[in-house]
């Protein structure tokens, strides 16, 4: 159970401040949400949360270790990180992707997250064929068949059909329900937001 | 896989096709090359078995070899247009084996040139790796230090006179005239477990293709992953210039029509590259020397001539997507 908490965090990204003296704490067993409009610093936060953008002032735990000072590795461990959809220029196949530089453990959840996805009825296609929504999933499926405490998504539902959607969140709801500290990315409007146990509105500073 | 069978029944066969051509005409062909041991002191045995085979050996070695290295420096850069030639690896191995000769300390196809190259390869590869700071930026600064480096041979090759000047100049465009058994002797190892090498990293190449954010959230170093494959592409790389010398396109193009043939994985990738790559090299080198003969034909020029119509047809082929 790790409870991750955010304490006076500040990030600046060529010389601009895009996140200034921010708080907030991640419960274990709950959903949160962070939104905002485009620009407010969310997806900075993500970065920062992620390790890969330095704060310049504040600090993140995850439980009561300082995330500056976790090795690339220790923070592998503990958090899963759903990165936006990206493209792609080489055609593995759908499964290829989703398996590549995962441990024995993760494999064996593979087939089990691909069902609770939907993407095994396209998981011999190649990527590159794939639809944006599609492509999204196997982001998604790569950090779900990791096993952490923490799960990021960065906009995981923002190229999602309904039917999809339910399928994301029903998931998400269920590593809640194992006690993993779950937070979404989102610039959706807060109704659309009820699964969430917490939202936190970055343009409330 | 099963496509890799005929690829690899062709090199025995090409082989004696380019054991039997070449400028001097040989009597009872069929003896000589079917017995290696028949008439060992006639100018025919020496023809075939002490002129053509060792250069047939050093052409699939080194088409093998750019092949492999070709395939590391497109999927370490994450890029389909990078290739030794444009990291600054090819252009470093030549200033070595130059200055190396220039300077009367190695003569060229000796031991002694191998390293000059290697020393000038690895220090150029890691002087592009250290200055860029993604993986794009090891294609376009790449590009500078390759342009810097090839100007400063270009330069000196024109301004030096020596009687060995034409010999460089010859080498610096590729040849595989200069090769001798005692250069297969060396390189041949180093190539082998080079490749052996590019073999055993592939599955953490696979996973640059990702990006190297998403590399660094499963917990593993992209810049430990590529440094290994510039290291490996350095040293094959070294290796085949200073036997041969800078070979143009094979680097670029084997790892594409491999691609095209086995799919984007870096295990079989290293596989199917190595071969197509010997198999374009073998082909171009025979006819470099039985085209016009006695004269022979820069083998840079014949890589390109043959590898990019295949290029382009494979690339066409596969449609809008990279394979």
């Amino acid at each position: 159970m790790a409870l991750v908490k955010i304490e006076n965090v500040s990030i600046e990204r060529g010389g601009r401040t895009v996140v200034s003296n921010f708080s907030a704490t991640l419960e274990p067993g709950k959903i949160t949400a962070i939104i905002g409009p485009n620009g407010c610093g969310k997806s900075s936060l993500v970065g920062a949360l992620a390790g890969d953008i330095a704060v310049s002032a504040g600090a993140i735990f995850f439980g009561d270790r300082n995330l500056a000072e976790l090795s690339d590795q220790e923070q592998s461990q503990m958090r899963s990180v759903v990165q936006q959809s990206r493209n792609y220029w080489l055609s593995y196949t759908a499964r290829e992707v989703i398996e590549m530089g995962q441990s024995e453990d993760s494999l064996d959840r593979v087939d089990e997250v691909m069902n609770a996805l939907d993407i095994k009825r396209y998981a011999d296609q190649r990527v590159t064929t794939l639809s944006g929504g599609e492509a999204q999933r196997i982001e998604i499926a790569r950090a779900l068949i990791r096993d952490s405490e923490v799960y990021l998504f960065d906009e995981p539902l923002s190229a999602q059909d309904s039917a999809s959607k339910v399928r994301i969140i029903n998931y998400m709801k269920s590593l809640a329900k194992e006690g993993k500290t779950v937070l979404v990315i989102a610039h959706i409007d807060k109704d659309a937001l009820t699964w969430c146990d917490q939202i936190i509105d970055t343009l409330a500073k | 896989m099963k496509r890799l069978v005929p690829l690899i029944l062709a090199i025995p066969v090409l082989s004696l096709v380019a054991l039997s051509l070449g400028a001097a005409d040989v009597d009872q062909l069929t003896r000589y090359l079917f017995n290696p041991f028949f008439d060992t002191q006639s100018p025919s045995h020496q023809i075939i078995w002490e002129i053509r085979a060792p250069r047939i050996a050093a052409a699939l070695l080194v088409g093998a070899a750019l092949g492999v290295a070709g395939s590391l420096a497109q999927s370490s850069t994450n890029n389909p247009l990078a290739d030794p030639a444009i990291l600054g690896t090819s252009a470093g191995a030549s200033l070595g084996v130059l200055l190396g000769v220039l300077t009367n300390v190695v003569t060229i196809g000796s031991v002694g040139s191998v390293i000059c190259a290697a020393v000038g390869a690895l220090a150029a590869t890691l002087l592009t790796f250290s200055l860029a700071r993604s993986a794009l930026q090891l294609i376009t600064i790449g590009i500078g230090v390759s342009a810097i480096l090839n100007a400063i041979v270009g330069l000196t090759i024109t301004a030096i006179s020596r009687p060995d000047a034409r010999s460089i100049s010859f080498w610096s465009f590729g040849s595989l005239s200069l090769v001798t058994e005692k250069n297969i002797a060396i390189v041949a190892p180093v190539l082998i477990i080079g490749s052996i090498f590019a073999w055993k990293i592939a599955p953490r190449l696979d996973l640059l293709s990702l990006g190297d954010s998403s590399v660094r959230h499963m917990g593993y170093s992209a810049y430990r992953i590529r440094l290994a494959a510039f290291a490996v592409l350095a040293t094959l790389v070294a290796v085949t210039v200073s036997t041969v010398g800078s070979i143009a396109f094979l680097a670029l193009a084997a790892p594409h029509i491999a691609r095209y043939l086995c799919g984007p994985r870096n295990r079989n990738l290293v596989i199917f590259a190595g071969v197509i790559g010997a198999l374009i090299l073998l082909i171009a080198d025979t006819a470099s020397r039985s085209l016009l003969p006695p004269y022979e034909l820069p083998i840079g020029l014949l890589t390109s001539l043959l590898g990019a119509p295949i290029l382009i047809a494979t690339l066409k082929r596969s449609g809008d997507v990279w394979r």
